[in-house]
């Protein structure tokens, strides 16, 4: 193996799927770490958020700048939705025994998943399951090039959009009341509530923020990818869900590493295997991962409610 | 929808009336024989849209052959049965056709399974059967009796191989979609690029559904093949290109008949400029057979004929031409020999011939590739 431009191309190839991952991986681990459950509806919030963005930009023609608020909202609106069809339900019980109920927790997960196939069998029925086009003037695939190596304007703005994204969350995490509430809320929700934290609002305000990063992450990749679809959503939600394990299943900062690795992994496998086997790569990580490092790469190794 | 099925009954009851007064003038001549084929395809049920592409067209062929005096002194006439894409309807059919001793022939049906369920009867008890779609390889090698007009990747990637050899490019690299299909078209060129002298300098699967391509590109790009062959759909196609073209790779790409659809270019834009691929069937083709169908099929049916039609009409003319050469004492036996015989069938696919041992048909197929953002013929390499 000759360590030349094309293996620093193949690493950057890595970087950019890896972005995409992460992109995804942080809404995931918000949710996750606030309710200790997988949210399996984030692939179709993303989904929505990436049909919204198309049926605007065609319906309308708005910059590009203009889109991501609205976007934004979509995502905002249907995570509160979600939250109230698929979660809520199952927190009407606030004893102690409901609280630390397992089986409360598997209810919802099989929730999540029924809201995510019912969302795409319905998007399917809309918009067909062929793959739609996005108007050319919004691609973001104009290549770059950085030195000897060639990166799509897409791989940058999803990268610079991770970034924020990311230092975003930290902010409201660590800065804001808010983010007291919910760091409050992960740590121990029956104790948020004793201290007197209004936890459902809290659980909103999470669902909110989480499926605004999906529905933005979603219209992005939509516009790296040039096409979109109602499946989109389902491998990208793997390998992020992948990630959030790898990274510790709470820590944000380590689903977005664990992303990286990933891309990155994945990618450069490719030199040596055929690319067919490049799942084989990520389960493989995932399984290693498990069994040196139980908590995850980046976990507190917390007590878990 | 309403409209469309009020006029195709519209359509019936003139075509019907038509036949039957063209019936009651052959009855008048009496010496006339009546030869019928027999059609059998999915006319009701989920592939239903195909089977009625297929009737559509070989509605088209017979007034024509009958028109044209090809076959004097006999009438040909086309029954057709709903197989409902079901093989035990199949047999059913097939067993009703043999008993019609009018009947000397079968075109149909439309998927290889329920083409074979029948096939393993006509096969037993000898009537040429000719399927319009079958790709299946062991169709053919059913028994002498079953023919195909439809080209497989068998040949199709030997001749997109022969294609890039003559246009003075030496190596490529293969990019296949990880299914039975993909396998066969990547062996189908592999084999055929090999044979002509050609070198592959590497072959890649990826799974269904992968939507990345840069780790293959960069891999692939790194050996600098003359062309890159793509074995895969549209979807693929596009994003591939796209991605090929940010990667700022400038290799040629050529691909299977598979790409050959609008939406390459709707989704794939300028990155897919270039392209070349062959294909059987374009309703663009300039070619005045074509030209002439083209037309008289939207001017009767209201749509522009798909790939099924064509196929259709040139099995149901590859048929007649068979009846016509065996002449107005035809029976099963000596339609099948005429149908081993042809040669050169002038069609809308292709000039199609079938191999007299396996019964493969080898076509002239179209060479196109996209410019100023559509697809059109190329003549030469």
């Amino acid at each position: 193996m000759v360590f030349d431009v094309f293996f620093l191309q193949q690493v950057i190839n890595g970087l950019s799927i890896g972005c995409v991952y992460a992109l995804m991986a942080i809404g995931f681990t918000l949710i996750f770490g606030v309710l200790n459950v997988v949210n399996f509806a984030h692939g179709e919030v993303y989904t929505i958020g990436a049909f919204v963005g198309l049926m605007v930009i065609t319906a309308m023609a708005p910059p590009l700048l203009a889109v991501v608020p609205l976007v934004l909202a979509v995502g905002a609106v249907s995570g509160v939705g979600l939250e109230r069809i698929a979660f809520r339900p199952f927190r009407r019980f606030t004893d102690e025994a409901s609280q630390k109920s397992r089986a409360m927790r598997e209810a919802t997960l099989l929730s999540s998943l029924a809201v995510s196939i019912v969302t795409r069998e319905i998007m399917m029925h809309i918009f067909g399951g062929d793959m739609q086009g996005i108007p050319s003037g919004y691609l973001l695939q104009q290549p770059v090039a950085i030195g000897p190596v060639m990166v799509a304007s897409g791989s940058l703005v999803i990268f610079a959009t991770s970034a924020v994204m990311l230092g975003a969350l930290q902010f409201l995490l660590y800065r804001t009341q808010t983010g007291l509430g919910i760091r409050a809320v992960s740590n121990n929700q029956l104790g948020a509530r004793y201290v007197g934290i209004n936890t459902d609002r809290t659980i909103v305000t999470t669902f909110a923020v989480g499926s605004m990063l999906g529905a933005t992450a979603g219209i992005l990749v939509g516009l790296y990818d040039g096409a979109i679809s109602p499946h989109m959503g389902f491998a990208p939600g793997v390998k992020a869900f992948v990630a959030m394990v790898m990274g510790g299943l709470s820590s944000i900062p380590g689903a977005v590493a664990c992303a990286l690795l990933l891309g990155v992994s994945e990618s450069i496998a490719t030199e040596f295997l055929s690319s067919g086997w490049k799942d084989l790569i990520t389960y493989s990580l995932l399984v290693i991962t498990l069994v040196f490092f139980p908590q995850g790469l980046f976990g507190h190794g917390r007590e878990r409610a | 929808m309403k409209k469309h099925a009020v006029f195709g009954a519209a359509l019936g009851a003139v075509v019907g009336a038509m036949l039957a007064a063209t019936a009651g003038a052959t009855t008048a001549q009496a010496a006339d024989r009546e030869i019928v084929i027999g059609y059998q395809a999915p006319l009701s049920g989920d592939r239903s849209q195909y089977g009625e592409m297929f009737r559509n067209a070989a509605q088209i062929k017979l007034e024509e052959f009958n028109a044209s005096g090809k076959l004097a002194g006999a009438k040909v006439a086309i029954t057709f049965e709903d197989s409902k894409d079901d093989p035990k309807e199949a047999r059913n059919i097939a067993h009703k056709f043999l008993d019609n001793s009018k009947i000397v022939g079968v075109i149909g049906d439309f998927s290889s399974t329920v083409s074979m369920a029948a096939g393993e009867i006509y096969a037993a008890e000898k009537m040429p059967q000719l399927s319009q779609t079958a790709s299946h390889p062991d169709f053919t090698k059913l028994s002498p009796w079953q023919f195909r007009n439809i080209t497989t990747q068998a040949f199709e990637g030997p001749y997109n191989a022969d294609w890039i050899i003559a246009a003075g490019k030496k190596t490529a690299a293969v990019i296949y979609i990880q299914n039975d299909w993909g396998i066969s078209a990547l062996d189908g060129f592999v084999s055929g690029f090999k044979a002509k002298g050609g070198k592959i300098t590497a072959t890649e699967a990826f799974n269904p559904g992968n939507r990345d391509f840069r780790s293959i590109l960069t891999k692939v790009a790194r050996q600098k093949p003359d062309v890159i062959y793509l074995a895969m759909f549209y979807e693929e196609g596009a994003a591939f290109a796209q991605q090929r073209e940010q990667l700022g790779i400038k290799i040629p790409l050529y691909g299977t008949s598979s790409l050959y659809s609008p939406k390459l270019i709707e989704l794939g834009r300028e990155s897919v400029e270039g392209l070349h691929l062959a294909t059987t069937f374009t309703p663009d083709n300039p070619d005045p057979a074509v030209q002439t169908f083209v037309k008289e099929y939207a001017a009767r049916f209201k749509s522009e004929p798909g790939m099924f039609a064509a196929q259709a009409y040139d099995a149901v003319g590859i048929m007649l031409d068979a009846v016509a050469k065996a002449g107005p004492s035809v029976t099963r036996e000596s339609l099948r020999d005429a149908l081993a015989a042809t040669t050169g069938y002038p069609g809308v696919t292709g000039a199609t011939s079938f191999d007299p041992v396996t019964r493969e048909p080898a076509k002239a197929l179209a060479k196109m590739m996209v410019k100023d953002g559509r697809f059109q013929v190329v003549t030469g390499p």
